[in-house]
C-alpha cells in the first residue's frame, strides 16, 4: 500500500477526533429526548451505517430497514452507549453489524430475490461533509486493500465471519477445511491486519 | 490468582475468533465470563478493537436514498408510548362515564389482539418459509445427485476426465448472493476439467457465470464461462492448460457477457481444494 493511504488514515484520526466529542454531545441530547438530534447523527453517519448494512443483507429494502432499525434503537437505547469502549459511531456501526447479521440469518430461509441489479436506483443523500466522506471512502478503500492483500482463505475465513456473521463451525463447513485450520487463519488474518493497519496510521 | 478452569492459551486464541464473531455461541458466552477475570485476554481482544472498527468501515461507500432520511425520523415517533400512555393510564381527571372506560378497555383489547395477531401472522409466515427452505433443500440434492449422475455417464470426455488417474476433485459452497446453490470440479492435468452446478440464480441479460481456478499465490486463471439451464443447472467440460498450477481454490462469479481477464463480480461459488 501507497504511503497516501497512510496519510488518509492519519487525516481520518484527526477529523474523527472532532466529530467523536460532537456525537458524544448529540447523544447526550438524544438520551434526553431531542429529536433533531437523532437527524444531525443520521447526517453524520447514516452512510456508514447504509453502506455497512447493504455490504451485509446485500439487498437495498433490507439495508434501509437495518438503518431505521439502527436508529430507532439509538434513540430508544443511547442510555447503553458507554464511551469506554469505544466512540458513538464505532457502537452505531456495531448496533448495524448485529442488526444486519440478525437479518441475514433470518433470511438464510428465505429464497434468493434476484441478486444483481437494483441495488442502486435512488438518488444520493446530501450526507456529511464533503471532505469527510471523500476521507471515509478512502479509509475504506485502504482497509480493503489490506483485506484483499491477506492470503485467499485468511481474507474468506475472516470476511464470512465479519461480514456474514458465520461462526468458525459454519466457516469450516462453506469451505469445506478442518475447524483448527479455519481458527487459525481467522486469527492470523486479523493479526496482519492489525499489524498492516496500525503501521499505517503511525 | 485462583486456578484457571480452562486451558490460558486457548482463550487467548479465542480472543480474535471473539473480535470478529466467529465463536459458537456457547463459547462466546464462555469467553465473555472468562473476559471478566482474565486482564491478559481483554488486553488482547482490545488489541483488535482498531482493527475491527477499520473492518466496520472497510465495505464500499454508499449513499443512502434521499428518502430514507425522513422515514427514519418518523419511525421515531412511538419512543415512550405516548399515543396509547393517556389511554391507558389517564394522568388528570379519571374518564367521566363507565362507557367511556368501556370503550377505552375496549380499544386497548382491540390493540392487544391486533398486535397478537399480527405476530402470529409473522410466525405463520416464518414456518412457511422454513417448510418452503425443507422443500427446496430436498430438491437441489435430488438436483445435485442427477447432476452427478449426468458428469458421470454423459459425453465420453467428461467420463475421461473422470476416469483420469490423478484426478482432484472441489466442491464449491453457495455463497451469500446464492446460498442455495453448489458445485463440485473434477480435475485432472492431463485431461481437462468437468464442472457440475445446481442451483444457481438465473442469469440477468447480458451476465454470465464465470469459473476461475485459483492459484496458490491467489492468482485468478479463468476456466471458462457457464451458463446454467432453467433449472440452475449445468455440467461442462473445460479443456485446460497442462502446465497450469495446482488449483488452490475455484470459484464462480457473475461477470459481463463474455466474460473478463480477471474477476471482478460477485462470487456465487467457491471452493477449496485439499
Amino acid at each position: 500500500m501507497t504511503s497516501i493511504s497512510m496519510w488518509v488514515l492519519w487525516a481520518v484520526v484527526q477529523t474523527s477526533a472532532a466529530t467523536a466529542a460532537a456525537d458524544r454531545a448529540t447523544l447526550e441530547r438524544i438520551a434526553r429526548g431531542d429529536q433533531d438530534a437523532v437527524g444531525e447523527l443520521y447526517d453524520r453517519h447514516s452512510r456508514l451505517v447504509y453502506s455497512l448494512a447493504l455490504r451485509i443483507v446485500r439487498d437495498q429494502r433490507d439495508a434501509e430497514e437495518v438503518v431505521q432499525e439502527v436508529f430507532a434503537q439509538a434513540w430508544q437505547q443511547s442510555g447503553r452507549y458507554d464511551s469506554a469502549r469505544g466512540s458513538v459511531v464505532g457502537w452505531v456501526l456495531n448496533l448495524t453489524r448485529s442488526r444486519a447479521i440478525d437479518r441475514v440469518r433470518g433470511r438464510r430461509a428465505r429464497p434468493e430475490a434476484p441478486a444483481d441489479g437494483a441495488v442502486l436506483l435512488d438518488l444520493p443523500d446530501g450526507g456529511p461533509a464533503a471532505d469527510e466522506q471523500l476521507a471515509s471512502a478512502d479509509q475504506a478503500a485502504a482497509v480493503r486493500a489490506a483485506l484483499e492483500a491477506l492470503p485467499f482463505l485468511q481474507r474468506t475465513a475472516v470476511e464470512l465471519a465479519f461480514y456474514e456473521g458465520l461462526t468458525h463451525t459454519e466457516i469450516a463447513d462453506r469451505l469445506d477445511q478442518p475447524i483448527g485450520t479455519v481458527k487459525t487463519r481467522i486469527r492470523q488474518g486479523l493479526m496482519k491486519l492489525r499489524s498492516q493497519l496500525a503501521g499505517e496510521a503511525r | 490468582m485462583t486456578a484457571h478452569p480452562f486451558d490460558q492459551e486457548m482463550f487467548r486464541e479465542s480472543a480474535a475468533l471473539y473480535a470478529v464473531g466467529a465463536l459458537t455461541p456457547e463459547e462466546r458466552r464462555a469467553f465473555a465470563i472468562h473476559l471478566q477475570t482474565c486482564a491478559e485476554c481483554a488486553d488482547e481482544l482490545r488489541s483488535f478493537q482498531s482493527t475491527t472498527d477499520a473492518l466496520l468501515r472497510g465495505v464500499p461507500q454508499i449513499d443512502p436514498p434521499l428518502a430514507l432520511r425522513d422515514r427514519v425520523l418518523a419511525a421515531l415517533e412511538p419512543k415512550g408510548m405516548r399515543a396509547v400512555a393517556p389511554v391507558a393510564r389517564p394522568k388528570g381527571a379519571w374518564p367521566r362515564s363507565a362507557a367511556w372506560m368501556s370503550a377505552a378497555a375496549l380499544l386497548l383489547v382491540t390493540i392487544g389482539l391486533g398486535s397478537y395477531a399480527i405476530a402470529l401472522k409473522q410466525r405463520v409466515s416464518g414456518l412457511e418459509v422454513r417448510l418452503q427452505d425443507t422443500a427446496a433443500r430436498l430438491n437441489q440434492s435430488e438436483r445435485q445427485a442427477e447432476a452427478a449422475t449426468r458428469a458421470a455417464t454423459g459425453a465420453q470426455v467428461q467420463l475421461a476426465v473422470l476416469m483420469a488417474p490423478e484426478l482432484e476433485r472441489v466442491d464449491l459452497a453457495g455463497q451469500s448472493p446464492a446460498p442455495r446453490a453448489a458445485g463440485r470440479a473434477f480435475w485432472s492435468r492431463s485431461r481437462g476439467l468437468v464442472f457440475t452446478a445446481a442451483s444457481l440464480p438465473a442469469l440477468p441479460a447480458g451476465r454470465i457465470y464465470q469459473l476461475w481456478v485459483v492459484t496458490a499465490s491467489n492468482q485468478a486463471i479463468s476456466a471458462g464461462l457457464i451458463r446454467p439451464d432453467q433449472s440452475g443447472s449445468v455440467t461442462a467440460w473445460f479443456d485446460t492448460p497442462v502446465d497450469i498450477p495446482a488449483p488452490a481454490a475455484m470459484a464462480v462469479t457473475i461477470e459481463p457477457d463474455g466474460g473478463v481477464p480477471a474477476p471482478t463480480g460477485d462470487k456465487y461459488l467457491l471452493g477449496l481444494s485439499h
